[in-house]
């Protein structure tokens, strides 16, 4: 994740683009960003939970943000939506919730709306 | 320069007129992207539509299921903010909370899509920026939308500490 800004930073003129994403999309792009196929379990899950939502860090999204939508989806503390937020920056992944199938393909589908990387799996 | 400040209902934003060009030009083309999703095999579409199972089929059918609902949601969020940014000049105007969450999440689909353009990595990110890298103009854009991004989150961590201004 981007850590938080501590000044201001000025609109780039010069970069004022014209089309910069649509002619960005025509550029050579590499690698796909993979397929997750590493299997993920959570020891500390509830067998009557087995459902896991798992968010994974990114270079672009800021910590500020990141703890911002775990308090606001989830209804977290602040305490704890910063602890989630460091544990995707520092260990690349965390586990953000769990449940019910549906709930967690509600949980995965509203941290898609906010532009978080998060994928569903279950624990066994 | 931009300023997005805590106010009592929510944020004033003010940008002057270079500002508020260069977003309705970015969120113009966010929406071409969208709108031509479907056609569209990339990263960025990838990143915006991120697979939610590593099982194929359980991840085709998760698509299927929501993809044109979050499509909407990303759409509707472009929709609001061009709609605040106007025709031309620039703005100042209160937004609303519930406008500001959709400012946010338009924002974010906005930096994640120039992002995967710019293929950034964290060490990209907080390297600085050469201005012999032809990719220096997007990175410096990519950080300028970070700490617009950064102002609305303080504006509104703010409301919510105090419960007011």
């Amino acid at each position: 994740m981007r850590t938080d800004f501590v000044g201001p930073v000025a609109m780039p003129v010069s970069a004022a683009p014209t089309r910069v994403l649509v002619t960005l999309l025509s550029m050579e792009t590499g690698v796909a960003p993979g397929r997750i196929e590493e299997d993920i379990t959570d020891d500390a899950v509830e067998a009557d939970r087995p459902w896991l939502v798992i968010v994974w860090n990114d270079p672009v999204n800021l910590m500020s943000y990141v703890t911002w939508v775990f308090q606001k989806l989830f209804g977290y503390s602040l305490e704890k939506a910063t602890r989630l937020m460091l544990e995707v920056h520092h260990d690349g992944k965390s586990v953000v919730s769990s449940g019910s199938r549906e709930k967690a393909e509600l949980d995965c589908f509203r941290l898609h709306g906010h532009g978080l990387w998060a994928t569903l799996t279950k624990s066994d | 320069m931009a300023s997005i400040q805590s106010h009592v209902t929510g944020a004033l934003v003010q940008l002057d007129a270079a500002e508020a060009e260069i977003l309705r030009h970015l969120f113009g083309e966010m929406k071409e992207l969208l709108d031509n999703e479907a056609a569209i095999q990339d990263d960025v579409i990838d990143r915006l539509f991120p697979r939610a199972y590593a099982e194929a089929d359980d991840a085709d059918a998760f698509s299927e299921l929501v993809g044109q609902e979050l499509k909407d949601g990303k759409l509707g969020a472009i929709a609001a903010v061009l709609s605040l940014l106007g025709g031309g000049g620039p703005v100042e105007t209160e937004l609303p909370r519930s406008e500001i969450d959709r400012w946010l999440t338009a924002l974010t689909d906005l930096r994640l899509a120039l992002g995967t353009r710019l293929e950034v990595t964290e060490e990209k990110m907080s390297a600085e920026l050469d201005p012999a890298d032809p990719q220096a103009g997007g990175m410096a854009l990519l950080h300028w939308l970070g700490w617009m991004q950064e102002m609305f989150i303080n504006a509104i961590t703010e409301v919510s500490d105090d419960g007011r201004t």
